[in-house]
């Protein structure tokens, strides 16, 4: 009885997912298995030996996996330390800075990245600066690896801080001031009160910025460099300068198989700590 | 107030933190006010620090009638689709975070599919099944292409909200003769409300973002914020890209205004209590 | 949901059948008093934006008051593949399209043509097709049709230039010896930087055998490999080691903030630039000989419009000479139409602008070529 009604309230937004998502991407999968023009007896992995098979989009594929960890791992490192900042410091100060770093969220992407661009470019803001200043030679900072990881932080910040930060405001202050009370020391207390009690806000956030950042399109494709280049942009330059509609599916597929093993890996583990609770 | 213990360890630290959050706030602010610089260069040629100052390119965009239709279309149906979203997908969070039914886990994966599969593959597919349906060009064609990219943060997002509430709280709820849906309204819906806030939000700024989708579906009549942005900032001159951008954010800096005090630390409260 | 079917196909059946009433309608006599709304789908750069929204399609509806004119605004690249996609699902379903008239790149076209989503453009629908060199029409198989055309020339800022490069092989050595002072952008994203590629290209193998219609066939792309070669040794001394931005536009602000001197662009948009003060008043523009790729910019009719009618008369009436004009003086363009139907003022004002300019290279040798360069060239090898 309560399994047929969780289904039932779960129908509504399957659907959804259905017939806008899934269907269609079954349909691209059985373009990618079968043989491309002209090669009959093929095998029906053919399409993806020739993807995985060309240097080019293996460089791809591997750019795309490091950027997005980088990315990733800095957007953590930034964003947990704001987060405990903004949870355990109430001044006037800190609640600024609590809507300065929001502001992203609300920067549609193609504009941010403009911005990052006029703001990062050789002869942009930041180096005139520092030409003024007596600074000739000046690192390039967009339009290659560097460009895209700082705009996808530059984005991803507000996310990775609220969702963090909603986890740690139902941490009890009682229990951090207890395991004070007992002697522990700032890194003790974060390791082994603050981080296992925040660890599904964690997971979710990592998994999220994992997903979002793999299959970006716009700040790769605007802010990154020729090449290598992420696979956004690479299965759109396939689909629509190189008349290779099937190669770009491929792409979408194996991008997806990579995304999907991180979202397993959350799944895996959300389900263990589960069992793990009484 | 105890709570600052992590930063009280000495003056120098402290300055040290202060020093780095305003680097920080540096990196997020500079590159908006860079464009804002633009927005009002007449010419801005190196090695100049200081534009000439000019309003010509203003009066060249606000020339241009697309830019408040577009905007007005986006104000209209991104909040259509984050409350449609709203509508179907937080009672299947409840149901994934309390109810056991089979496949649950294997469902609640599967939603991660609407943003992890590249839609670049799927829009010849979506696009035939609209017009079959008569979505094309319309309204509801628009809202629903917006509502696939808020499923994910309006499922996963309540599910942790929900499952992170006391299940105590609603079983006593229940003992003292509440039904169902009163325990649901009157107990969980205002615990879970922050982490829904939170969710929503995401799912707006997710709908509001969209623009491939809604350049398939939209055309001609119903187009976005983002299909005319991606056409205007980026073949124009940079100043007139400055200015569309600075015109464009409007509408997002009016919602920061308005939800500026749900970011605030101290609303966000329970979303994921133990 | 199989109870569901019959009722949506039903609905979409008398859909389609008040539309093709209205379609039969409109035609008729009566058509005279509702204007029908031509909806105009244009890729392009901003020149172009403004080449339609302000002076063309006012200049149409005007002449012909039965037709309104609604100028949708896309970018290249992904915009075209989306309005692809659109016309192609259209046609999956069944259904009329609503692109009426539609400005891309020949790529597209030939994407969508064995997929029978084009009109093939014959004199009979459009007289005025008589005055376009027949060669043009061939190059997309009378899928489209061009009406105005410009090409890609060498920018050169004199301030620091002295002595431009005046053949492909003086640039190249001016390449070398100055690092980090060119760059062309990213053949994916603009003419200008394909025009670069396709000119190192054609120095090594010969054009005729990528050009007018031939054949395709994959392993005559062997011949390209020097050119490869000798555009990845030119990566070096490309601006910032190696750097290819983003589309035409931004090529000419790299020339407008004097991170290079010299670059391609259309000579179009390089003009226009000048003119609104946006480029340095030291760049000059000439072309280098052997020239580099001009284009022809077409338009196409959908298969599937509803208002092929209207099309058909906004396509002939953009062959007038009168349309012809307009695209002359509000965006330095060339001509669609063969010179001579042109008047002779206007041959005499642009007799030292037009000098000839290279054939774009036939779609799919095209697309392989784009392939091949980020493989070759920027991926290092």
């Amino acid at each position: 009885m309560r399994g047929v009604l969780g289904f039932a309230l779960v129908l509504p937004p399957l659907l959804v997912l259905v017939f806008l998502v899934i269907l269609p991407a079954i349909s691209a999968v059985i373009t990618t298995l079968t043989p491309a023009t002209g090669v009959v007896t093929a095998a029906p992995l053919a399409n993806y030996a020739e993807v995985l098979g060309t240097r080019t989009l293996r460089t791809d594929i591997v750019f795309t996996v490091i950027v997005t960890l980088v990315a990733v791992a800095m957007v953590f490192c930034l964003s947990y330390p704001l987060a405990l900042y903004l949870r355990f410091v109430r001044t006037r100060i800190a609640a600024l800075l609590g809507v300065v770093f929001m502001v992203p969220l609300f920067v549609p992407v193609v504009i941010a990245s403009f911005a990052m661009i006029t703001f990062l470019v050789g002869h942009g803001l930041v180096s005139t600066v520092l030409f003024r200043l007596g600074v000739e030679r000046f690192p390039r900072l967009v339009y290659n690896a560097t460009g895209i990881v700082l705009t996808e932080v530059w984005v991803s910040i507000p996310f990775a801080v609220l969702i963090l930060g909603a986890g740690l405001q139902a941490i009890d202050d009682a229990l951090i001031d207890s395991a004070r009370d007992v002697g522990a020391g700032p890194l003790r207390t974060f390791l082994a009160i603050i981080l296992p009690l925040n660890a599904t806000p964690t997971m979710i956030t990592l998994t999220l910025l994992f997903i979002a950042i793999f299959g970006s399109f716009t700040i790769p494709y605007l802010v990154g460099g020729n090449a290598p280049q992420m696979l956004g942009v690479t299965m759109t330059n396939y689909l629509t300068q190189y008349l290779r509609r099937t190669e770009s599916a491929t792409m979408a597929v194996i991008a997806f198989i990579i995304a999907s093993v991180i979202g397993i890996v959350y799944v895996a583990s959300v389900s263990r700590r589960e069992r793990a609770a009484p | 107030m105890q709570a600052a213990w992590f930063l009280a360890v000495g003056g120098l630290r402290r300055a040290l933190g202060i020093g780095a959050l305003l680097a920080l706030a540096g990196f997020i602010l500079g590159p908006l006010a860079t464009l804002l610089v633009w927005a009002f260069a007449g010419a801005w040629l190196f090695p100049h620090l200081v534009p000439e100052f000019s309003l010509k390119w203003w009066v060249y965009v606000l020339g241009n009638a697309d830019v408040g239709k577009a905007i007005r279309m986006s104000v209209l149906s991104a909040p259509t689709a984050t409350l449609l979203s709203a509508l179907i997908c937080i009672p299947a969070a409840y149901a994934f975070a309390r109810l056991e039914f089979p496949g649950r886990r294997l469902l609640l994966l599967s939603f991660l599919s609407a943003n992890a599969f590249p839609k670049i593959g799927l829009y010849v597919s979506i696009a035939t099944l609209f017009y079959r349906l008569n979505l094309m060009d319309t309204f509801a064609g628009v809202v629903l292409i917006q509502l696939v990219n808020t499923l994910l943060f309006m499922i996963w997002i309540p599910t942790g909200t929900f499952r992170g509430i006391n299940i105590n709280l609603e079983e006593a709820a229940r003992d003292v003769g509440a039904g169902p849906l009163r325990t649901f309204f009157q107990i969980t819906l205002p615990i879970a409300m922050p982490g829904l806030i939170v969710a929503a939000l995401f799912a707006f700024i997710a709908a509001f973002d969209e623009a491939q989708g809604s350049l398939i579906v939209g055309t001609p009549n119903h187009i976005t914020m983002p299909v005319l942005m991606y056409a205007l900032v980026l073949s124009y001159p940079q100043p007139v890209g400055a200015v569309f951008s600075v015109l464009l954010s409007l509408p997002s800096v009016i919602l920061l205004l308005v939800t500026q005090r749900y970011l605030r630390a101290g609303y966000l409260a329970a979303g994921y209590s133990l | 949901m199989m109870s569901r079917k019959p009722p949506i196909r039903a609905v979409c059946a008398a859909l389609s059948l008040a539309l093709i009433a209205f379609v039969i309608g409109a035609a008729g006599p009566g058509a005279a008093q509702s204007p029908i709304t031509l909806n105009v789908y244009i890729n392009g750069d901003t020149n172009i934006f403004d080449l339609w929204n302000k002076t063309l399609l006012p200049a149409f509806t005007k002449r012909y008051p039965q037709y309104r004119a609604n100028f949708v605004p896309l970018l290249h690249g992904n915009g075209s593949q989306g309005v692809l996609d659109k016309i192609l699902a259209a046609k999956q379903a069944n259904k009329p399209t609503d692109v009426d008239l539609w400005e891309t790149d020949p790529t597209y076209v030939t994407q969508g043509a064995p997929n029978g989503l084009w009109v093939k453009l014959t004199t009979q629908l459009i007289p005025n097709l008589t005055r376009v060199p027949p060669d043009k029409l061939r190059a997309t198989d009378y899928y489209s049709m061009p009406y105005r055309g410009s090409s890609v020339v060498i920018a050169y800022n004199t301030a620091f230039v002295k002595t431009p490069p005046r053949t492909l092989d003086d640039l190249l050595a001016w390449i070398k010896a100055n690092p980090g002072k060119f760059t062309y952008c990213d053949p994916n994203t603009g003419g200008s930087g394909q025009a670069f590629m396709v000119a190192v290209v054609y120095k090594f193998a010969p054009m005729a055998q990528y050009t007018g219609g031939a054949p395709y066939d994959q392993a005559k792309e062997a011949a390209w490999d020097p050119a490869w070669q000798m555009l990845k040794g030119l990566e070096p001394a490309m601006y910032n080691n190696g750097f290819h931005p983003n589309g035409n536009v931004a090529v000419l602000q790299l020339l407008a903030q004097q991170n290079v001197y010299i670059a391609p662009v259309w000579s179009d948009m390089g003009t226009d630039y000048l003119k609104r003060g946006l480029l340095p008043k030291t760049v000059k523009l000439e072309q280098i000989t052997p020239p580099l790729f001009g284009g022809d910019s077409t338009v196409t009719a959908p298969a599937g419009s509803t208002h092929l009618e209207g099309t058909f008369t906004l396509l002939n009436w953009l062959l007038t000479p009168e349309a012809q004009q307009m695209v002359i003086t509000s965006v330095s363009g060339y001509p669609g139409v063969d010179w001579k139907y042109m008047p002779a003022s206007v041959r005499q004002q642009f007799a030292d602008v037009a000098k000839p300019y290279a054939p774009l290279p036939d779609s799919k040798y095209f697309a392989d070529m784009q392939r091949l360069w980020h493989e070759r060239v920027a991926g290092g090898g």
